[in-house]
């Protein structure tokens, strides 16, 4: 029975060889886990800017005043959005990366650039939930402050509500991040390649898929569990003016 | 100073304001008073415009401040506005809440300003507050800031909408001495309260308002010792 262990950790340690070490395999996975974390941060961007945009969209239409004629432009783009964001929020991301990649962008050979924009999109969906509600938390007073004041509208936002506003956002965008940074992951399905790519190939050649895939699961976590931590540093300053 | 013309407001089928019409000179100090729902804080937003109007006119020294073309900001900056709730900013210190408005809209430097409000905030006994964050206040202490930060833009007129309301009983008092101060020193006021004593001691003038509309007015003396209108004189037996 001893012998069985001990032969178990000797074959392993040539499993972990021959999947990491040996041909400098290594550096495939870190290209791969660099393409990941490209992915990631460029999908939040697109994920941040249409977010951002469909969330004053469709917060200025709500906060148009009752009793008076609603602008009619605001209403047809906030209809736009309201579809966009039932769509995308109602499909699955791999049906719509498949869509992407076989129906809209079927010309485009570079997929990770499909999955910049399907990421992109699909993210912006959920983001501008989160920005949404993050703007209609601050208290009206707060705005009526502001213009009573005599500020104007964009320094309001700017000055007032949107600091607030970032503060109760903030954890939601960083579960965001972390959602996003895992469905990369996706992406291998339409021929990009990044780190997941990498290690089924790898497990496909050296007919080996366990320390491959076990090491890339180690790497996702690892990631998360450090950018978990970042996010709680930064949401403990933002906390600093309501200690008392 | 500021001229009311047929005014109503409604929030859909709801009627708030009935039609008034009233003129605040220069240096009054009018205080409103009346039942919950009786519209005087409808009114009171209305006059610098965070509640639009829905039928009438509104002067403001002579600008028709209605006019769509007019620049509210501009007249927004020459009047003050105390709210129940105070509305500080949580995010800022209490010196920035005072002069994030007057630098922003370039009526001082940010030196001048912070001089400025550190001067205010001496004369309401907080000087040693100015890097405290609103949150680590009290009540009256917040309120006393919150008219620190509207009389930081050097208003013509200052907007008191139940500045009390919201305070535990020992701390009106200190609210309402800052208020008396600033009445003595000859500022405009309109104050919608529940103060009766405030109205009486302070108030030049007393609105008595009813169902959107002002029932009855006076000197607070004739008004409080003599009401007319049964509306009033039902008020008043409830409140004194």
């Amino acid at each position: 029975m001893f012998q069985s262990i001990i032969d178990w950790f000797v074959s392993i340690g040539l499993r972990l060889d021959k999947a990491f070490i040996e041909g400098g395999r290594w550096k495939l996975y870190l290209q791969g886990l660099g393409i990941t974390l490209e992915l990631t941060v460029i999908a939040l961007v697109i994920g941040v800017v249409l977010g951002l945009v469909v969330a004053v969209i469709r917060t200025a239409h709500d906060q148009q005043r009752v009793g008076r004629r609603k602008n009619p432009l605001l209403g047809f783009f906030n209809v736009l959005c309201h579809i966009y964001t039932t769509v995308i929020r109602g499909t699955p991301m791999l049906v719509q990366l498949f869509i992407w990649t076989f129906v809209i962008l079927k010309t485009e050979r570079n997929k990770i650039l499909v999955g910049f924009i399907g990421l992109g999109v699909n993210s912006g969906a959920y983001v501008a939930e989160i920005i949404r509600g993050g703007l209609m938390s601050v208290d009206v007073g707060q705005s009526e402050a502001g213009r009573s004041l005599g500020l104007n509208y964009f320094d309001t936002m700017r000055y007032i509500i949107i600091p607030q506003a970032f503060k109760n956002i903030l954890p939601s965008l960083g579960n965001e991040f972390i959602t996003l940074f895992k469905d990369t992951s996706l992406v291998q399905a339409i021929g990009g390649m990044e780190m997941l790519y990498y290690a089924y190939t790898i497990g496909g050649r050296t007919f080996d898929y366990m320390p491959p895939l076990i090491g890339i699961a180690l790497m996702y976590l690892i990631i998360v569990a450090i950018f978990t931590r970042l996010q709680a540093k930064l949401e403990r300053r933002l906390r600093e003016s309501d200690r008392r | 100073m500021i001229d009311v013309k047929n005014l109503s407001k409604s929030f859909g089928d709801h009627l708030v304001l009935d039609n008034i019409s009233e003129h605040i000179s220069s240096g009054e100090k009018v205080v409103i008073i009346g039942p919950s729902g009786s519209g005087k804080s409808t009114f009171l937003r209305c006059l610098n415009l965070l509640e639009t109007p829905t039928e009438g006119e509104l002067s403001f020294e002579g600008t028709v401040i209605t006019d769509p073309k007019v620049k509210i900001d501009r007249i927004r900056q020459q009047m003050g506005m105390v709210f129940q709730h105070f509305n500080l900013f949580p995010n800022m210190t209490i010196r920035r809440n005072i002069t994030l408005a007057p630098v922003r809209t370039k009526l001082m430097s940010q030196a001048e300003a912070d001089e400025s409000a550190a001067s205010l905030l001496r004369r309401v006994g907080l000087e040693d507050k100015a890097d405290a964050y609103p949150a680590q206040l009290s009540g009256g202490q917040k309120q006393r800031v919150a008219i620190v930060r509207a009389l930081a833009m050097k208003p013509k007129l200052m907007l008191f909408d139940e500045p009390t309301s919201a305070l535990d009983p020992e701390m009106v008092g200190e609210v309402l001495d800052v208020m008396k101060e600033l009445a003595h020193e000859g500022m405009t006021m309109v104050v919608v309260t529940h103060e009766m004593g405030f109205a009486r001691e302070v108030g030049s003038r007393v609105l008595f308002m009813a169902d959107g509309k002002i029932v009855e007015q006076g000197i607070p003396d004739t008004l409080f010792t003599n009401p007319q209108s049964p509306r009033l004189q039902d008020f008043l037996s409830k409140v004194l």
